[in-house]
């Protein structure tokens, strides 16, 4: 049986989509079986970060009315054949899908592969509702900022009282120089706020706007963000590995000093 | 004879019956039998408070009227009120004071964080084990005492108790309401370093709202009533 995890965060413009799309591959390329949720129904784009935007006929609004078999309706990715996308619908709105519909298909998806991931839309409506309502899991994304936090407070709340209780938190557009400087919250800060476990935090990385322009997720790269995003898969799949400390010296310099104090 | 020295009125509770204080009681007794017999149909079996009006009774003839009633009719007396309106507010000032006395001097537990959106409303003093966040609020009769660091809005003493208070570890909050006095927090806090966590107390005083570190003076100052 495969695992239902939702990528949500109450505010939008944090993050969600292309966490979606490199988790999504990072687990592929991991040799987990995939499948990508577009739950965002009115506005899909993670077709479009994928790459995988010319090949969508069905989505998932035709598989819930059943104008096609689920089959169909799943794009195979261009690199890895073990990951696929469902598609959201352009032309319908959020309500034209109830949370008993988006439930019975990730029961039936369950079957089939190791992870469903579901690309969370922004907000608390119905959207938020069909996107959460077969989760087993739920990764919240925020960046460093009051504006998002708050939302993601929000979020975790929601998805509490709908009876989601493991939530891991991805902080993402991390600026070390900004924090090394004291305008930017640090991990830290963000994760006291919210209370619950960090699974990665993710640099700001010129990068990401690259890789989601041409459609190639930059997970499992050499570049910050893509060893940070491969690092979050590999801690979904078990692996502990501890988070990467974007602050060099510096930090290495506070664990001395932290040694320190335990040695005292 | 005029039949007018007894009226029958429905008001909020049952019946208010008013009775003429110039003529004897006998006859009062007797027009009330007979307005019950009339009017019993209409009130079949209903459960009613009464209320007598415009004559004092003493006990004893206010148990015969009262017999008369359930003898000659299926009503069903529930109680005798006193429409005195002094008695009844000071007898609901003495309710208010007990229930007021009962919240705050009996509490109930919450664990976990409460977060942005969401309310917890509590009859008695709440003690909350966790952080109340920025957006997040609890409205208490009774204190509040937070066992973690209070960031959201909470509003202790909620029906006028200005004797309540708020405690918690770490005191940030955004708008402390204790009574009916509001305290907000300063607004550039969000840049300012943050306090040290030790354990803080709300408090008002003199129409004030304070805070101050728990002190063993401030401990000793404390009045649970």
């Amino acid at each position: 049986m495969g695992e239902v995890i939702v990528i949500t965060s109450g505010k939008g413009g944090v993050g969600k989509t292309t966490t979606s799309a490199n988790i999504g591959t990072g687990l592929a390329m991991l040799d987990k079986k995939v499948v990508l949720i577009d739950a965002d129904i009115g506005l899909r784009n993670l077709d479009v970060v994928l790459g995988l935007e010319n090949r969508i006929v069905y989505n998932l609004i035709d598989v819930i009315e059943g104008n096609c078999r689920l089959r169909q309706a799943l794009i195979k990715d261009k690199k890895y054949s073990n990951l696929h996308l469902l598609p959201a619908a352009q032309t319908k709105d959020k309500a034209a899908v109830t949370p008993e519909q988006m439930l019975k298909l990730t029961e039936s998806l369950k079957e089939e592969f190791d992870y469903i991931i579901i690309d969370c839309p922004a907000g608390i409506e119905q959207g938020f509702k069909n996107a959460i309502a077969g989760a087993d899991k739920a990764l919240v994304v925020t960046t460093p900022e009051v504006s998002a936090i708050r939302d993601a407070d929000r979020i975790i709340g929601l998805l509490e009282a709908n009876e989601i209780r493991n939530s891991r938190l991805i902080v993402n557009r991390l600026r070390m120089d900004m924090i090394r400087r004291g305008d930017m919250m640090n991990i830290n800060d963000v994760v006291e706020i919210l209370a619950i476990d960090l699974i990665g935090a993710v640099p700001d990385d010129e990068n990401v706007v690259i890789s989601t322009n041409n459609g190639e997720p930059l997970v499992g790269n050499e570049t910050l963000s893509g060893k940070a995003f491969m690092n979050i898969c590999k801690r979904i799949t078990g692996e502990d590995i501890p988070i990467i400390d974007f602050d060099g010296e510096k930090s290495f310099m506070k664990k001395l000093r932290n040694m320190m104090k335990f040695g005292n | 004879m005029t039949n007018n020295n007894v009226l029958i009125k429905g008001n909020k509770y049952g019946l208010t019956i008013i009775l003429d204080k110039h003529v004897d009681f006998e006859i009062v007794k007797d027009q009330l039998k007979d307005k019950i017999v009339e009017a019993s149909k209409f009130f079949e079996k209903a459960k009613l408070a009464i209320t007598f009006e415009n004559r004092e009774l003493t006990n004893d003839e206010q148990r015969e009227l009262i017999e008369v009633i359930t003898n000659h009719s299926s009503i069903n007396v529930i109680c005798v009120m006193d429409n005195s309106e002094k008695e009844e507010l000071h007898f609901k000032k003495k309710l208010d004071e007990k229930l007021q006395e009962l919240s705050f001097n009996t509490g109930q537990f919450y664990k976990g964080t409460l977060r942005s959106g969401q309310l917890l409303e509590v009859e008695n003093s709440i003690i909350v084990i966790g952080d109340i966040n920025p957006g997040a609020k609890i409205i208490s009769k009774g204190n509040i005492i937070v066992i973690g660091s209070l960031k959201g809005t909470v509003y202790a003493g909620a029906g006028g108790n200005e004797n309540a208070f708020v405690v918690a570890l770490e005191m940030l909050p955004m708008q402390i309401k204790i009574g009916d006095i509001i305290a907000r927090s300063p607004d550039n806090q969000s840049m300012a370093p943050k306090t040290n966590k030790d354990p803080h107390i709300a408090f008002v005083d003199q129409g004030n709202i304070f805070i101050e570190p728990l002190s063993k003076n401030i401990i000793n100052e404390i009045n649970l009533m």
